[in-house]
């Protein structure tokens, strides 16, 4: 597939070129590469929220699909409670249902007080926690998690990957993007590599980012 | 997205919006009617005060007029931005396009009950008794509803193709201001095939002349011209919103790379 962005300047930047990659049912698959590589352009492409320019996406229509994201449309002026349920109600849920996780969420988040508090008085630590917590409500077949583990210190970051990890069911496709090594470490099996909108690397895990690391680091 | 979820996710869209916009300001959820009696009291002052309008029980006439265009104007204004301003999430979530302009919609609809409110208790106060006509009232009200949903939607997809429409539109809706007899009667244009073309191929003209013609002046719209205004603004609206999802992720791409 290929994938282009016009510029409000009037240039194109191609973001995915000829990129070819097949993913199987039940694999995890870790995106890296540097910024600007086109990892979260291809979630999107994936996950159909837009098409590409050229070539075709195949997924078996009878497996749900959702992209995973930070922050998804949190309004300042609203309370943590009122956005995680807008969050929740974006991602599939009925009202009633989406109310009935929100006590459970603010848990999670370990915001206390402040979930009550317009997300505008949040940090950003903050909002990461509960953007982290209203993400992790879908069941769905293929998971893309664009960045979703970088969240708050350490402690819940740990907390974060222990919740994925639990949600996992082996025949769920995940494909995780990440700037943390450890990360896809724990929860991939395989990583893919990208460059310049194409693949430039495919394989086990641990080897395409050692091969990733040491091109960093030249 | 069943219809049902999007309908559930388009009101809280909306409520928690209406929320959001009360909590930002001291006197919030008053600003619903405060804000157009305010445009009322503004007119009124130029047109009747210092320009001495002869337009007979001007006041309750301006009002009409002027709250049921605010209604018209402000939504599709609003819409027309509703794309842009959810560029995050649109760049996020597979979201049916529509879900945006609509939610706009919804929320100055919610407003505008408030407003039709308050104009019923204006036109009471002022000894206008309620007759059975004002059942016409409801018709009108759906028409003008379809009406601003295409002209919403629509403008939400120029504005994400080229944002200068935003600036367009917005013109457009005070020359429609200007146009629509809004401060000025239609009776008044002495050439009568003038007043009935503005009339025919103007559909805000008309359904702000059919108000008044309910409210103030007892008399039944004309029944086959909103007959076929209503079949064409729904005919309309139905296609716009079956091509915003039709051509939804291609809308998604153009938000994006705006």
């Amino acid at each position: 597939m290929s994938f282009g962005l016009s510029g409000a300047g009037g240039g194109d930047h191609r973001v995915l070129n000829n990129l070819d990659l097949e993913i199987q049912q039940g694999e995890r698959i870790g995106l890296v590469g540097r910024n600007g590589a086109g990892k979260s352009t291809l979630l999107r492409i994936i996950g159909g929220i837009y098409p590409p320019a050229g070539g075709t996406v195949w997924r078996d229509p009878k497996k749900t699909v959702a992209l995973l994201s930070i922050g998804l449309g949190f309004k300042g002026d609203l309370s943590g409670r009122d956005n995680a349920l807008l969050a929740a109600m974006l991602q599939g849920m009925t009202r009633r249902e989406a109310k009935q996780r929100l006590d459970a969420i603010g848990e999670f988040t370990e915001l206390g007080e402040f979930f009550e508090q317009p997300v505008k008085t949040y940090s950003s630590g903050m909002r990461s926690r509960l953007g982290f917590a209203t993400g992790l409500l879908l069941d769905t077949d293929i998971l893309l998690l664009d960045e979703i583990l970088a969240v708050g210190d350490q402690g819940f970051r740990q907390k974060a990957r222990e919740a994925l990890r639990e949600r996992l069911a082996p025949d769920k496709t995940v494909i995780l993007v990440h700037h943390m090594e450890q990360a896809i470490k724990e929860i991939c099996h395989r990583a893919v590599w990208l460059e310049q909108g194409q693949v430039r690397d495919d394989g086990n895990a641990a080897e395409v980012l050692a091969a990733y690391s040491a091109d960093a680091n030249r | 997205m069943t219809v049902k979820q999007y309908i559930s996710l388009m009101d809280t869209m909306a409520r928690l919006s209406l929320k959001a916009e009360a909590q930002r300001y001291y006197l919030g959820y008053l600003w619903w009617v405060l804000e157009p009696l305010l445009w009322v009291g503004v007119f009124y002052v130029v047109f009747y005060e210092l320009l001495g309008t002869r337009t007979p029980d001007f006041l309750m006439f301006l009002a009409v007029g002027k709250l049921m265009f605010i209604w018209f104007s402000k939504t599709v204004n609003y819409a027309g931005n509703s794309l842009m301003s959810n560029q995050g999430l649109i760049g996020r979530m597979d979201l049916p396009k529509s879900l945006f302009p609509m939610t706009v919609i919804l929320e100055c609809a919610y407003r505008q009950i408030a407003v039709f409110l308050l104009l019923f208790v204006l036109i009471l106060a002022d000894g206008v008794t309620p007759s059975w006509l004002w059942f016409w009232l409801l018709p009108l009200a759906l028409v003008q509803l379809a009406l601003i949903i295409f002209a919403g939607c629509v403008a939400s997809v120029l504005v994400a193709f080229q944002r200068d429409f935003a600036l367009l539109i917005n013109l457009g809706t005070v020359f429609m201001m200007f146009v629509s007899g809004v401060f000025w009667d239609i009776n008044d244009i002495v050439n009568e095939s003038a007043a009935q073309a503005l009339l025919t191929w103007n559909p805000i003209a008309f359904l702000l002349h059919s108000y008044r013609q309910v409210m103030l002046w007892g008399q039944a719209p004309d029944v086959a011209h909103l007959l076929v205004l209503g079949l064409l603004t729904f005919v309309a609206m139905a296609a716009t919103l079956y091509l915003m999802g039709r051509y939804g992720p291609h809308l998604a791409r153009r938000v994006v790379s705006a």
